[in-house]
């Protein structure tokens, strides 16, 4: 009793990053660990065994952390099994492996919260659900930014400020971590006693934000597109960036953490018993997205790329948010690196 | 749906090649997983590679073909086949966009047939590469070089089905990220065609930290110039950029 009073009391607590790192590894009976290795914006969330192995100071990843461990890429959905009786359908266990994500950005975090209204809302995905509900998610706001990041023009970051829909949010204040509470589960699983931060604390992790939201290099008015996106669909950036830059090649949705769109396709083995219902990430920047009976509502490419621009900067009539979280990938990983961004400045002249 | 049911006869299925290394016959001979299977579902009627007898002549409920039209008998035997099969898959590369037999589409034919021939092979002439599709309707392609088992396995049950086939159209990209492969052309400026090059691999050689080198052939609506512009701002020369996209694609690149 004397140790709740004490939690409930102090949700958030400064603990130094070895005790934070021991507590994590006592998660690993429960919990797969999952965080970020390697360096730079070319890290990438991996399984690991202990802390000791992950890169707190990572940039960015390539594939989003959310979206890569919730909704998978490829995965089976139902399983048909045919014999002499019909045709039996079959449905896959419900993921049921707990997972810690570690060391979430903040646009990540906010990209979680994006494909929760797409997989958790009209419709509930039971695959979706039961792997969030196994999934305790530890954020951690930003230490640096890179030349892509425009998280701080959406309110996506760099630093969290969402007080619900994860776990824990971790600030790195040099030593130690400042570990702020935010679900239920947390205090319960959340053991490790530590100072209390005071007003100095506080005002240390101001002037951090303050001066990371100085180092930003994109600046561009997010607001007030839905006008220009309506009124010059045609604009010849679209058409220019299209015909000279875009190869379809669909890496911007690819790496996008709030793309949500799939493709259900049948997988047939020759003995034409077993019939594999599969479930893969898909693009609308693909010539076949749009393909439907009589033909092809995207055919040209600048109406894909348009597509995809208008979807993140707009379309806030669908669920509420943009889709964008700001987090830079889509122009980091095009190959010919072309940016959302710049072509909305464009269309806004 | 109707599709053949175990009473029915089995469908039968001939495999035909033309200029080629047989790589997708091998494919198919090789059918480690489901060879079994397959010839429990399928009579292969006509399979040189795998059998001396059976007789080409059809009819089938299947044909696959590889290879490229590079002699003018193979364009007689292609039509015939044509007309004495229900469906036709083009098979592999070389039989979907030339391939490596189509390498010499941009030289004058009698320069090649001097410097191939020049041992003075009677009988041997040389033809401007072409694809199948050319000559004949062709009911799908089974890309690759050779195609993967599962693209050869969905050619063969898309017949017993009497349903389209489930190929890729996209990128190899779309298959790296699948796989979480970090990019190699992005990341590591390795000079490489996946984004242009229709999948179905599984990614196979950036899996391996190798740019892809377009084995499948150019994807519908490959925007190459814009790959091309890419590669120049790697580094690469005119002649090492044509050499990428004429390895597999010189139909289309040296039109």
């Amino acid at each position: 009793m004397t140790g709740e009073n004490v939690f409930q009391k102090n949700y958030e607590v400064l603990i130094c990053k070895e005790l934070f790192a021991g507590w994590v590894e006592g998660l690993r009976d429960d919990f797969k660990l999952i965080g970020p290795v390697g360096d730079g914006v070319n890290a990438e969330f991996r399984e690991i065994a202990s802390l000791k192995e992950a890169n707190l100071d990572y940039q960015s990843t390539m594939l989003p952390p959310g979206k890569a461990y919730l909704f998978k890429p490829l995965e089976e959905i139902v399983l048909f099994n045919a014999g002499p009786g019909g045709v039996a359908a079959e449905e896959p266990p419900i993921p049921v492996q707990k997972q810690v994500l570690i060391g979430v950005h903040a646009c990540d975090t906010h990209a979680v919260f994006y494909l929760d209204k797409v997989f958790l809302g009209a419709f509930t995905d039971p695959f979706y659900k039961a792997r969030r509900e196994n999934t305790f998610i530890i954020s951690l706001n930003c230490k640096t930014v890179t030349d892509l990041c425009f998280c701080h023009l959406i309110g996506t970051g760099p630093y969290l400020k969402a007080q619900s829909g994860y776990d824990m949010l971790l600030t790195d204040m040099g030593g130690e971590f400042l570990v702020e509470l935010k679900s239920e589960r947390s205090k319960n699983l959340f053991n490790v006693k530590g100072r209390p931060p005071e007003a100095g604390d506080w005002q240390k992790k101001d002037e951090m934000e303050t001066r990371l939201l100085k180092s930003f290099k994109k600046d561009f008015k997010a607001d007030g597109l839905r006008q220009v996106f309506l009124s010059r669909p045609g604009h010849p950036v679209l058409k220019e960036t299209a015909e000279e830059r875009c190869l379809s090649c669909a890496n911007c949705v690819m790496v996008c953490p709030t793309c949500f769109c799939h493709d259900v396709y049948d997988e047939t083995d020759l003995s034409l018993t077993r019939i594999k219902r599969m479930r893969r990430w898909d693009a609308c920047q693909d010539y076949f997205f749009a393909q439907v009976h009589g033909g092809n509502f995207r055919s040209e490419r600048q109406a894909r790329l348009r597509q995809f621009v208008f979807h993140k900067l707009d379309y806030e009539g669908q669920f509420g948010l943009k889709g964008t979280v700001g987090c830079g990938r889509c122009i980091r990983w095009c190959p010919t690196g072309i940016d959302l961004t710049e072509i909305a400045e464009e269309m806004m002249k | 749906m109707r599709f053949f049911s175990p009473g029915d006869r089995k469908p039968r299925v001939g495999f035909f090649k033309f200029s080629c290394c047989t790589g997708c016959g091998f494919q198919l001979a090789y059918f480690q997983k489901s060879l079994e299977d397959t010839l429990k579902s399928f009579d292969f009627t006509f399979f040189r590679l795998a059998s001396s007898s059976g007789t080409p002549e059809g009819p089938f409920d299947l044909a696959l073909v590889e290879g490229a039209v590079t002699e003018p008998y193979q364009i007689i035997e292609l039509k015939k086949i044509r007309a004495n099969s229900a469906v036709l898959y083009a098979v592999g590369s070389c039989a979907i966009t030339g391939g490596i037999p189509a390498i010499k589409a941009g030289v004058p034919e009698m320069e090649v047939q001097n410097k191939a021939y020049r041992t003075k092979l009677y009988g041997l002439t040389s033809l401007r590469p072409s694809v199948l599709g050319d000559y004949v309707e062709i009911d799908g392609s089974v890309r690759g070089c050779p195609p993967g088992e599962r693209d050869l396995q969905e050619a063969m049950v898309s017949v017993l089905f009497h349903r389209k086939p489930e190929f890729a159209g996209y990128s190899v990209c779309v298959e790296c990220k699948i796989k979480g492969n970090i990019c190699v052309l992005v990341a590591e400026g390795l000079p490489c065609m996946g984004p242009v090059t229709n999948a179905g691999c599984g990614a196979l050689c950036p899996s391996y930290h190798r740019a892809c080198y377009s084995c499948f052939g150019l994807m519908g609506q490959a925007n190459t110039a814009a790959l091309k512009g890419k590669f120049r701002k790697l580094g690469l020369t005119e002649d090492e950029i044509e050499r990428r996209f004429s390895l597999f694609d010189a139909l289309e690149t040296k039109k």
